[in-house]
């Protein structure tokens, strides 16, 4: 309860003794710095006032020592090897700093003797032994191994270990004409095995390409079918009147139906490819495989050429080298077409790799290519 | 009944079916590029092969300079040779492409020389790598050794016309001014040069200060401006003799900025007379002058067209200098720089469509371009100062002088594409200013 007296008071003693000993009311000043001072008279101080003299030149001042200058060179210490003479100055080049122009003399023509004939081609690379495309596989029998090797028996030869060659009843009598007796041979075997790894390697260098989806029937035939179903009926006209009343009806349908077919379908579907479109990101992938590869000189003629080129590609993506073709130019001259078309070349031909990535199953859709090159954007400006 | 039914409900199917097919495509895959890359194409020269017994550092030579003028255009890159898979060991041998796709060179150079030791002949065909086809046919020039850098050259231009479907400018020459000394002691003499530096010739001797030589369209002739008689003169040199006589002889009359017109027979250039500068035109052969314009400002620095039927010139007739284009035959001219700064310099490129210049805007100089209309201006460069442009003869390239700060300042030639692109120094054994490309020989 007077728990905060005592502490109080406590506090209270604490700070009076540390007042009393402490050293709060010590009287020592604080140390002081002082400065010894001279005391000078008033004559002595305006003697210190006066402005100084400025020195006075003197005369002239010594010389100043000179080295002296030793009449002979110390002499040099004798070697005891003979001293090789040092290696002659090169003689440098006499140039003249100010040459009087010559005659510029005509710098030898080529001339053009003629143009080469065309090289030879290429060997053409020769083909591996493997197949293109591995069939499904036929399981190897395995060999038998025995004493003697025995070779392949004939395919109807039944197992023996006799071998018995097939006797039949001739035609002719004959007094030696044996029984008739079936073929044997011994089963076929060998001396040893020979196993795969020990053959020569015959792996295909690709496998059956996935089977696609069967393409969507062509909508052609029913119009010749439906043109030639009224005719069927028609071969019995006069079976009985009613069913010549429903052939009339059916025949006008079916010219309904034959124009209605017609109209749905016109449009190009039926000469355009079947199968279904190439996504958007499939046609930009596409692009940019080509694009990547299409160097644009911007600061050339053919930079003002827009060029169509045309190709065909193969089921692995690959262009057919021998179609591409230029479809249509538009600006610039001859050249400058001609080395727009060479540029796009290059860069469809230089990406494509082992093919480009394309879906197999929509191969009717891109098994032809129109591609257009604008450089209009790139142009320097 | 029954049948009429099915029938009809197919054809049913097939009505809302046919919309679907009809947004398919119908016909080849269409598809329309319109980015492309912008870079050096690859390209590969293996040494060319020696076809006799001493050609065989000069089928080296003759191939490196091939493809140093190349590379040098910034549009090629070489593959270097220590990459090559194949070895051309055989002019006639059929070319493995495979191997050079292998290293991604799009274009190959095979080449072989001979020489007898008065007649050296060098044959080359260029590839398509990646199409296995030639580009052209196979080519072969004949000449004597001393000749030898013209014929890569010559190799050299038909290789890039081929690949690039434009003419190239390797061998041409350059006419400039060649400058030795301190700034303020500095010799200046004519000398003219291969487009690569090489071969330097002097034209003139270091009695008289000399200017803005002019080469005529065939490369015999130069014109100059000479402070030989105290007063600058257009004076012609014969670049075949090394023989020079004063164009314009007026006592009294400044003339400068000379420059020939494509017939090679007029010559325009300002005169000054009083405190006024017209531009003039000279028939060469008679002697005969006209004033083509009468403007009380400066009109300096003219420049004809490649047809020869307009001219464009400078002047500060606005109050400040600005470009003007107007009939070959002098009269009404057009203002077609607008833009900031002071315009000088212009001089018509040699495919026609452009017009490069030099600019002063806030302290900077620049080498510019811009339609023959003014439109489009480009700034290829900017330094402290660039000055004096001149066209390659493809009108593809433009060369210039480069003037360094400062008391040791000095001035050298450069190079920059129309793109922009590959800035270059040439190198000259010294100094050089005022450079005018001559055309292909």
């Amino acid at each position: 309860m007077h728990t905060g007296h005592y502490i109080s008071g406590g506090a209270h003693g604490i700070l009076i003794l540390w007042a009393l000993f402490g050293g709060m009311f010590r009287s020592d000043p604080p140390e002081v710095q002082v400065a010894e001072v001279s005391v000078i008279s008033e004559a002595q101080f305006a003697a210190m006032m006066q402005p100084q003299a400025a020195p006075q030149l003197g005369a002239e001042p010594a010389a100043l020592p000179q080295p002296q200058i030793e009449e002979q060179p110390p002499e040099p210490p004798v070697q005891d090897a003979q001293p090789t003479p040092p290696p002659e100055p090169a003689e440098p080049e006499v140039s003249d700093p100010d040459p009087a122009p010559q005659p510029v003399l005509p710098q030898p023509e080529p001339e053009v003797v003629e143009t080469l004939p065309q090289p030879p081609a290429p060997e053409p690379v020769p083909e591996v032994e493997a197949p293109e495309v591995a069939l499904r596989p036929i399981p190897r029998p395995a060999p038998r191994v025995a004493p003697e090797a025995v070779p392949e028996p004939a395919p109807d030869a039944e197992v023996a270990p006799e071998v018995q060659e097939t006797v039949e009843r001739s035609e002719t009598p004959d007094v030696t004409d044996a029984e008739e007796q079936q073929a044997t041979a011994p089963e076929a075997a060998t001396t040893e095995i020979v196993t795969e790894a020990e053959e020569p390697a015959r792996a295909p260098s690709a496998s059956v390409r996935p089977q696609v989806r069967p393409n969507r029937p062509a909508p052609t035939p029913p119009q010749t079918e439906t043109a030639e179903a009224p005719s069927e009926p028609a071969s019995a006209p006069e079976a009985s009147p009613p069913a010549q009343e429903d052939t009339a009806a059916a025949d006008a349908t079916a010219s309904a139906i034959a124009g209605a077919l017609e109209e749905a379908l016109s449009g190009g579907a039926t000469d355009g490819p079947s199968g279904p479109p190439l996504t958007q990101g499939e046609t930009d992938g596409f692009r940019i495989a080509v694009q990547d590869c299409w160097v644009v000189d911007v600061g050339s003629q053919a930079a003002n050429v827009t060029v169509t080129v045309g190709f065909d590609m193969d089921r692995s993506g690959r262009v057919v080298s021998s179609s591409l073709r230029m479809l249509a130019a538009e600006g610039g001259s001859g050249s400058a077409v001609e080395t727009a078309f060479q540029a796009a070349r290059r860069a469809i031909l230089r990406c494509q790799g082992d093919g480009y990535n394309l879906p197999p199953e929509k191969f009717d859709q891109w098994k032809t290519v129109e591609m257009t090159f604008n450089p209009e954007s790139m142009r320097i400006r | 009944m029954k049948q009429v039914v099915a029938m009809l409900l197919t054809v049913l199917g097939m009505a809302v079916s046919a919309p679907m097919v009809a947004m398919a495509q119908s016909g080849p895959l269409r598809i329309e590029i319109t980015e492309g890359v912008v870079e050096p194409l690859p390209y590969a020269v293996p040494d060319f092969v020696a076809e006799s017994a001493g050609a065989q550092q000069l089928a080296q030579q003759i191939a490196r300079v091939v493809a140093e003028d190349l590379t040098g255009t910034g549009l090629f890159r070489e593959v270097p040779r220590e990459a090559h898979i194949s070895q051309i060991t055989s002019f006639g041998s059929p070319v493995q492409f495979a191997d050079w796709k292998a290293i991604n060179a799009q274009a190959l150079v095979t080449g072989a020389v001979s020489s007898d030791g008065n007649r050296v002949i060098v044959k080359f065909r260029v590839w398509d790598v990646f199409a296995g086809t030639e580009l052209g046919q196979g080519m072969q020039f004949a000449g004597t050794p001393d000749g030898w850098r013209r014929m890569a050259h010559k190799v050299a231009d038909q290789v890039y016309s081929r690949i690039t479907g434009e003419s190239g400018y390797f061998d041409s020459r350059v006419v400039f001014v060649s400058e030795s000394g301190p700034k303020d002691q500095r010799v200046k003499r004519l000398a003219v040069m291969d487009y690569d530096g090489a071969n330097v010739q002097f034209l003139t001797g270091s009695n008289a200060l000399v200017l803005a030589p002019r080469f005529s369209d065939d490369g015999q002739r130069v014109l100059y401006t000479s402070y030989e008689t105290g007063m600058p003169r257009v004076h012609v040199l014969e670049v075949g003799t090394v023989q020079s006589r004063i164009l314009q002889g007026q006592d009294g009359v400044m003339s400068f900025a000379p420059r020939f017109a494509p017939n090679g027979q007029t010559v325009v250039y300002s005169l000054t007379q009083g405190s006024n500068t017209d531009i003039w035109a000279m028939d060469i052969g008679s002697g005969g002058v006209r004033q083509l314009t009468s403007a009380p400002s400066i009109e300096t620095a003219p420049s004809y067209s490649p047809d020869g039927s307009q001219i464009v010139f400078e002047s500060d007739r606005s109050g400040t200098q600005q470009l003007y284009v107007m009939s070959a035959s002098g009269g009404e001219a057009r203002r077609i720089s607008f833009g900031q700064g002071r315009y000088s310099t212009p001089v018509w490129s040699p495919r026609g469509d452009m017009i490069a210049f030099t600019k002063q805007n806030a302290g900077r100089f620049h080498i510019g371009v811009m339609r023959t209309d003014g439109s489009e201006e480009r700034l290829l460069t900017a330094s402290f100062l660039d000055e004096g442009p001149t066209w390659a003869p493809n009108g593809r390239v433009i060369m210039f002088a480069r003037e360094t700060q400062g008391a040791q300042g000095s001035s050298s030639l450069y190079t920059v594409d129309i793109s922009g692109r590959n800035l270059k120094r040439v190198r000259t054994p010294e100094g050089a200013s005022d450079p005018s490309w001559g055309a292909l020989q």
